[in-house]
């Protein structure tokens, strides 16, 4: 057909579509015409009345078919029947309004976990950062088979992957001045680091707050294409040396610490005692590259030696700048691939540069450990589209585990409701066999059943996404509160809805087709006799039958196992991970940071101000004892030094480049084993002696003892910061138990405890730890004041106490499992429902063969224990094939595990047991209330 | 859009009419006058001189599939 009249004829359809009941009665008069004229012609042939009406009948071939075969004749007929469907569908739903609310509400509570576990997957994962033509950004990384040799100081992300490469995404700064200027196969490339831990003491109005910041180049805000949305963002002007220092606020942080003042911009701040001018107020929406993060204040890298000056003291000794620098590798690229370049070509010429930047820095002599001296590292590019993958490596594992529980719940949910309407569809069994014998096609009967039953699914997808709604936000919050915050803006958009739409769908399709599908057999004569259905099937003699119902109880038994048993790994897990045995006393500790180089205090008056600021808090009243650290436990922070022990020989590539051992470090004030209750082994702890004037002292623990020290009294063995020429600089005064950094899985790594006094060169911000008599939180207020009293300016951070650090560490654990037993329940109490209903009504259709068995002498015992027995073998083989699954689902997570084994006897055992007494108890108790019934009655009810 | 039909129809059983072909009496017929879906039955079993047995039952159809393609109009009587 040719396009024009395509086009007109789509008024034609549409009229046919709008005016159905019009055009059929049309065409209802138009046939009883004909047919009254056929009729008279034929009379006039000479036939009687009923013989020409009878004639004139059947050369119509039947007035209904020729009409149907008119309404065929307009195309739009399956929008038609889609809509007469609905209709049917709304009016069927509504004459049973128990069983439509029961399965709404199931499918709800289906669908919207479903949905909001989506959500989450979408933000974190899926997401694209709020920038122009995301997908173009790439991050650069190298990775490389150990400690590359011209590296020398190494800050930001550091890892080993699963093959034990090294990788990390910083580079030198000559590095990325090379790249920026030979504008390979970038269209843009900026660079961005940490600004000092990034929290930034930012004072406006006299008024200090911490803030999260990043330094950023020059045309970073142009490479990303972001504009500002008050004043202007960074530009490569100001990120020259000597340039007056700038700063741009996020529009969040515009909104909360400026309070939406237009006349913030050109306002004189002061970052960590710098002065900066505020130019501009980024676009709203944008909150850096990192998903999860939201960023207050971007400054140009060129400040970074005013606002952190002590961390250029500590990682560049020789005074040489951070941005010539080329063994000092800082800063994190991100480009902006040109549509024409392949990333290989890129990484090609990414490795020249890298090469190129080593020229000139000395190897490491080869003669003690051949393996230490790697060379240039390779660099790899990564999308960085959706922004950096921190976020989504921390919880990809998480949120996929937690995707395959709801989407158990749902199958399990869906089961429930493929029984309903199996019942459903037997009661209306007539109805269909009287449909199918007028000539109704049995496809158009499945759509129109199918179409009630994704019709009952999308409702309960409508009511999911409400709930999905609330249950992502209690997630969100709970997300929080894990080690790393969690910012994230999970909006309602299409990309979740569209999901939920088909995943009713689905749903819908899925529990409607085997009841559609079974009730629509040809096998109309027993339907269509009196009470004839109830007799076609059943059969006690012939043993249990595969039909649908069973399968379905099997398969609803075999998930709920897996949940169940999944959901037992993971709450032992939690428990054994929260029992752990940690090496000091978690209870009423208090702990807070705080950070006075950040306005400017340095050495003796850093030192001097931390020992009063220590004094005055142990004076509290409420405080036992109070001590300070550089880091704390359980909370990843780590100094690593290398570290030389006299009489000890390090084993071949235990060492590094100038043959010390990389040793974790920690710089402590007086009091704080006793503080922490971390037990004295040998000789005695750090006390207020220890001063920078006393001899260098240090305190090790066991895990160091035991490793290093070998056999002999480790008091008076001496070591020391750098080469072998440094191991007599420290003595060794005491050994403590060992205490765990880092994860709660860990082991205990050798430590090194110093007096921070004694290291006051390599000082920062410490956390201190305050043991007090009651709840840590009452005494914070005091605390504050004390700080206050020795310097207004000075901000505390990350103020918890101990317990809640070591509940942020188990994060992970406590999600899983508490949304485990959750969802393990939900499932539970819905396959006990569905069981229960199904025993029900199988037993209700063999009413009247229990009535004849009874009435030929049957015991009753006898009968109830064929009855429940069926049942408990199908339950039975929902059980075994719920334990092979189970097994090969555990060991898929068994690195989620921790203390349990992926097979552990226990649950599995336990839980085999409580689901064949729940399909026991939930089998005898409909098949009781049958017994009960007379025997005449059942014979006499069909 | 109207092609000639002749009138030399070929004798073949009506079983073995071709899908397209009675389309085209219908729109041959109807091109010369408009009239009822009785009226037309009539008029095709004259011009086949009964040799073409269309059956009421597929005639009507026909017409409706032509009405919804835009090939004839209805008005009513």
């Amino acid at each position: 057909m040719r396009p024009e009249h395509w086009l007109y004829t789509i008024p034609l359809r549409l009229r046919s579509l709008f005016r159905w009941a019009q055009a059929d009665q049309g065409l209802d008069d138009e046939l009883r015409d004909h047919l009254e004229r056929k009729t008279e012609e034929y009379v006039a042939q000479g036939m009687t009345q009923e013989e020409a009406h009878r004639r004139a009948r059947l050369d119509l071939d039947g007035i209904e078919q020729t009409k149907e075969k008119c309404r065929d004749a307009r195309r739009l007929n399956w929008i038609h029947d889609l809509i007469q469907d609905l209709h049917y569908g709304v009016r069927m739903l509504r004459k049973s309004p128990g069983f439509t609310t029961i399965a709404v509400l199931t499918l709800a509570l289906g669908i919207g976990a479903n949905t909001a576990i989506f959500s989450l997957i979408h933000a974190v994962m899926l997401r694209m950062l709020p920038v122009p033509q995301a997908e173009q950004l790439v991050l650069l990384s190298w990775v490389a088979p150990g400690h590359p040799y011209m590296i020398h100081s190494l800050s930001g992300n550091f890892d080993r992957d699963k093959t034990g490469n090294f990788t990390s995404t910083s580079f030198s700064y000559p590095i990325f001045q090379a790249i920026h200027d030979r504008n390979l196969a970038f269209s843009g490339v900026l660079a961005f680091a940490e600004a000092d831990t990034d929290r930034l003491n930012v004072s406006v109005g006299g008024l200090s707050e911490l803030a999260q910041g990043q330094l950023v180049s020059g045309d970073s805000f142009s490479t990303l294409g972001i504009h500002a949305a008050i004043g202007r963002t960074i530009l490569p002007s100001d990120d020259k040396e000597g340039a007056s220092p700038v700063a741009v606020a996020s529009y969040s942080y515009w909104v909360r610490r400026f309070g939406r003042d237009p006349l913030a911009v050109g306002k004189e701040i002061t970052v960590n005692g710098v002065p900066f001018t505020l130019v501009g107020v980024a676009a709203p929406d944008f909150f850096g590259v990192q998903a999860g993060t939201s960023m207050d204040v971007w400054i140009p890298l060129r400040t970074q030696p005013q606002i952190d000056p002590g961390w250029t003291a500590y990682a560049n000794p020789g005074e040489v700048s951070r941005f010539t620098a080329r063994d000092d590798w800082w800063v994190s690229i991100i480009g902006r691939l040109k549509p024409s370049a392949s990333p290989q070509q890129a990484r090609a010429a990414l490795d020249v540069i890298v090469q190129q930047n080593s020229a000139g820095i000395e190897p490491p002599p080869t003669r003690r450990s051949p393996d230490i001296a790697v060379g240039p590292p390779e660099v790899e590019l990564t999308p960085a589209g959706g922004g950096l993958d921190a976020l989504r490596r921390e919880f990809s594992q998480p949120l996929f585990v937690l995707m395959f529980i709801v989407g158990l719940v749902l199958l399990i949910a869906c089961g429930n409701i493929a029984n309903l309407l199996l019942a459903r569809a037997g009661s209306r069994q007539k109805e269909i066999a009287v449909r199918l014998a007028l000539g109704a096609a049995r496809q158009r009967l499945i759509r129109q059943l199918l179409t009630e039953s994704v019709l009952l699914a999308l409702s309960g997808g409508a009511f999911g996404v409400i709930l999905a709604y609330w249950a992502t936000g209690v997630l969100l919050t709970f997300m929080s509160s894990g080690r790393t915050p969690v910012i994230l803006h999970v909006s309602p958009n299409l990309g979740v809805l569209g999901f939920t739409a088909a995943v009713s769908v689905l749903t819908g399709i899925l529990f409607g087709l085997a009841p559609a599908l079974r009730c629509t057999r040809p096998d109309l004569t027993p339907a269509l006799k009196e009470g004839g259905a109830k007799m076609s099937s059943g059969g006690l003699s012939r043993g249990p039958r595969l039909d649908p119902g069973n399968v379905l109880m099997v398969a609803q038994i075999a998930m709920s196992l897996i949940l169940l048993v999944g959901a037992g790994l993971f709450v032992r897990t939690l428990r054994n991970l929260q029992s752990r045995n940690i090496g000091f006393d978690r209870r009423n500790l208090l702990l807070f940071g705080i950070d006075p180089t950040q306005v400017d205090y340095k050495s003796e008056r850093l030192a001097s101000f931390y020992e009063e600021l220590r004094h005055r808090i142990e004076s509290l009243p409420g405080v036992r004892s109070a001590t300070l650290s550089r880091h704390t436990f359980i909370n990843g922070g780590v100094t690593i030094a290398g570290v030389s022990i006299q009489g000890y020989t390090p084993k071949p590539g235990e060492s590094n480049n100038n043959g010390s051992l990389n040793l974790h470090v920690n710089s402590v004030g007086a009091g704080f084993f006793e503080t922490f209750g971390i037990p004295l082994f040998l000789g005695r702890t750090l006390n207020e002696r220890d001063t920078a004037a006393a001899p260098k002292i240090g305190v090790v623990n066991s895990a160091f003892a035991r490793k290093y020290l070998g056999a002999s009294n480790p008091i008076g063995r001496r070591f020391g910061f750098g080469d072998q020429k440094a191991s007599s600089d420290v003595v060794i005064v005491g050994v403590v138990g060992d205490a765990l950094y880092g994860q709660l899985r860990d082991e205990a790594l050798p430590t090194i405890y110093v007096p921070y006094m004694q290291n006051i060169q390599q000082l920062a911000g410490m956390t201190f730890e305050v043991r007090t008599e009651g709840a840590p939180s009452n005494s914070i207020a005091a605390v504050r004041q004390a700080v206050r009293g020795l310097d207004g300016n000075l901000p505390l951070f990350n103020i918890k106490t101990q317990t809640e650090e070591i509940q942020q560490a188990s994060f992970q654990e406590r999600l899983f499992s508490r949304l485990s037993s959750f969802f393990a329940l939900l499932a539970l109490a819905l396959a006990s429902v569905g069981l229960y209903g199904m025993t029900s009504y199988a037993v209700s259709r063999r009413t009247s063969e229990i009535g004849i068995r009874m009435a030929l002498g049957a015991r009753r015992v006898e009968i109830l224990t064929l009855i429940v027995g069926q049942r408990l073998t199908f339950a039975l083989i929902g059980v075994g094939a719920g334990i092979v699954g189970a097994l090969g689902v555990t060991h898929l997570m068994s690195s989620l595990l921790y203390g349990v084994k992926a097979n552990d006897p226990l649950t599995f055992t336990t839980v085999s047991l409580i689901l064949t007494v729940l399909a026991l108890v939930a089998s005898y108790i409909p098949a009781r209330q049958a017994m009960r019934v007379d025997p005449m009655i059942a014979l006499r009810y069909e | 859009m109207l092609v000639s039909v002749t009138e030399d129809i070929e004798m073949s059983k009506p079983s073995d009419l071709v899908q397209g072909t009675l389309d085209m009496l219908l729109l041959k017929i109807l091109a010369l006058e408009p009239m009822n879906g009785f009226a037309v039955s009539q008029r095709l079993k004259q011009v086949s001189g009964d040799v073409l047995q269309v059956s009421d039952g597929s005639l009507y159809p026909s017409l409706h599939k032509l009405e919804q393609e835009g090939w004839i109009t209805t008005a009513r009587a």
